[in-house]
């Protein structure tokens, strides 16, 4: 039973980064139709630049937490406004395959730039196990926790009662009436961008405190797919809590049946999951009126 | 002279080869690609090769990307399969390598359905995400499946006889492979021309209005991922031939992005696409390096120290470049500048 549970609470603090992940993939999908498989490279490039801002300044790690969002909203603005919107109008089939293009064109540069050598998060936090319960915890994981709720919570209260996220649900539902009615579309997207970024920043530092920061962080990107398609594509605090579910299915894969197959757990869970709810645990249904 | 050409007639879009000049292209190119082996010296028989079997793969994959619209990452995982299908039979079961190949082919196609039979019901996107999972697993099962693929230390492979005859050497190597590329062509422009292919661009251009007149879609969805997966499987088995030695390193995610960079390159949907972007996008690394090493300098250290980051540097600014000023790809500007010549001096 301890262990049933230790691997329960592990899995619900790499669920959170996977769930913080999994908001940015559907924010991104909700506003504008696409799915951004550069994401994971988005968050390593603001991990490296976070690490390298906090070396440069020797800044304690809370800092990163909070460079790392206004580093995000940077990149995810920059990478919006030089390669997404000179697309915007064409079919999402060839965004999504830019987005494809961006993925290996930013994990390749990092490394150029950077280096393959894997390297210590600046500052991380600290190593004593904190005891909850009779459960061992680092600080970084119960922090991570608790950033991911009140992102979850931000999000939620955001596109439910603020003005931008009232324009941002509209364009998600039709581009054309939103512009219609005065929402400027172009700026939805940017926006979204930014926010996507801002997640997956602090997600990235999260982690790479917990690990380290690496030329293979953007793999943590890929594995918070099953999260988005879990929660469904197009629900924002659904991929939230489907971010906590494959984080613990995960562990628990790893902890009682086999540890290599931890890796694909995921993976396996989402290929299952879709033929029983197409459209993920809480994403709509997908109606198209001819 | 006829500015533009318009198909006019049902046989028009059924026929298989164009007019007299599409023949004649076709012709020298084959002449051109028979006769290769017995002209240049083993380095660029090994790229000519390459490109053949990338080629095989890339028409394969058009039939999904191109025709069917629908985005895979799985190129690498099909690719895996096939090649290590071929490679277990023809090592541990002796098989020919004429049986083994098709076997790959059916392995992989088979496969396919694993993965698409759940994601296929929806809309073309979850295809991009499931097929990357399906490659994700696909390396770490190789990796457990010990008996089969020999798991870590790779899996060697012998080189087949055929009728007979020796096919150990790198030339005849590349003549089967040229001889499977003209089937791969043969097979992708049949499929083109039935109904088939009828339905899978009524599938691309507007899924909803297919279904409305008649096209089973998810059928048919079925059917391009699972025949294009097949092709792709053949591709990996005479990759596995090409190589020697298999070992789960070969078949990373970048090489799915190289597929994805040949069909964009070439221009989408077309076979001639897929073939001039195979030759663009195997040599273009070669090139790039070849060039950087001739200027001297620290960039030539870069490529051989990082050849890999390289690689993706040049596949994502190709796939970013082309989609955005030149969507219809090589294919395309060809046909512009075709057009351009033909109607010199004057343009509508």
């Amino acid at each position: 039973m301890q262990y049933f549970a230790d691997l329960v609470v592990s899995g619900l603090a790499i669920g959170a980064i996977y769930g913080l992940i999994g908001m940015g993939y559907a924010c991104i999908y909700k506003a504008t139709g696409v799915v951004n498989f550069a994401q994971g490279e988005v968050m390593m490039l603001i991990t490296y630049v976070t690490a390298s801002l906090l070396t440069l300044t020797t800044w304690p790690f809370w800092m990163g937490l909070v460079l790392a969002p206004l580093v995000g909203i940077a990149v995810g603005i920059v990478v919006e406004r030089i390669v997404i919107r000179p697309m915007i109008g064409r079919p999402s089939f060839a965004i999504v395959m830019v987005t494809i293009g961006l993925a290996v064109l930013m994990r390749s540069l990092i490394v150029l730039f950077w280096g393959s050598e894997p390297r210590e998060f600046p500052g991380r936090g600290s190593e004593d196990v904190l005891q909850f319960m009779g459960i061992g915890l680092y600080p970084v994981q119960v922090l991570a926790f608790l950033i991911f709720l009140s992102a979850a919570a931000a999000a939620w209260a955001f596109l439910r009662y603020s003005r931008l996220g009232i324009a941002m649900r509209a364009t998600a539902l039709s581009e054309q009436i939103a512009m219609l009615m005065g929402v400027d579309v172009r700026r939805i997207s940017g926006l979204s961008w930014a926010g996507a970024a801002a997640l997956s920043g602090l997600a990235g530092v999260l982690f790479a405190s917990a690990a380290y920061v690496g030329p293979d962080l953007f793999a943590v990107g890929l594995k918070a797919f099953p999260a988005t398609i879990l929660g469904g594509l197009d629900a924002v605090t659904g991929s939230a809590f489907g971010g906590l579910l494959i984080g613990v299915t995960e562990n628990l894969v790893g902890g009682y049946v086999d540890s290599s197959l931890k890796e694909i757990a995921g993976f396996i869970v989402i290929i299952f999951i879709l033929m029983l709810r197409p459209n993920g645990l809480f994403g709509d249904r997908d109606v198209e009126r001819v | 002279m006829q500015a533009v050409s318009f198909p006019t007639a049902h046989a028009d879009l059924t026929r298989l080869i164009g007019g007299g000049r599409q023949w004649a292209l076709i012709a020298a190119c084959l002449a051109v690609a028979a006769c290769l082996p017995y002209v240049v010296n083993s380095y660029v028989l090994g790229y000519a090769t390459l490109v053949l079997i990338t080629a095989v793969g890339a028409v394969g994959f058009n039939i999904l990307v191109g025709w069917t619209g629908l985005v895979s990452l799985g190129y690498a995982g099909f690719f895996a399969v096939g090649a290590y299908a071929a490679a277990f039979l023809m090592t541990k079961w002796g098989w020919s390598v004429l049986l083994a190949l098709p076997a790959a082919g059916v392995v992989a196609g088979l496969i396919s359905l694993l993965v698409g039979i759940p994601s296929l019901r929806l809309k073309g996107l979850y295809l991009a995400i499931t097929t990357l999972a399906f490659s994700v697993i696909t390396n770490h099962l190789i990796l457990l499946a010990k008996p089969i693929t020999g798991g870590s230390a790779g899996l060697r492979v012998v080189r087949p006889t055929v009728f007979g005859i020796d096919m150990t050497s790198d030339r005849a190597l590349y003549l089967i492979c040229l001889v499977v590329l003209v089937m791969a062509i043969l097979f992708a422009s049949n499929i083109r021309r039935s109904h088939v292919g009828r339905a899978l661009f009524a599938i691309r251009d507007y899924e909803v209005a297919a279904r409305v007149l008649g096209v089973n879609v998810v059928a048919y969805k079925l059917l391009s991922f699972a025949l294009s997966s097949a092709v792709i499987g053949i591709a990996g088995g005479l990759f596995g031939m090409h190589l020697r030695y298999l070992n789960v390193e070969s078949f990373e995610l970048i090489l799915s992005i190289e597929a994805v960079s040949i069909v964009i390159v070439g221009g989408l949907g077309s076979i001639a696409g897929a073939i001039l972007g195979s030759v663009f996008m195997v040599l273009l690394p070669e090139m790039a390096r070849l060039t950087f090493a001739f200027l001297g300098g620290s960039l030539g250290g870069v490529f051989s120290s990082n050849a890999q980051e390289v690689k993706g540097v040049i596949f994502g600014l190709v796939i970013i470049l082309f989609l955005r000023f030149a969507p219809s790809g090589l294919v395309g500007a060809f046909r512009r500048l075709g057009a351009a010549i033909r109607r010199w001096p004057l343009a509508y």
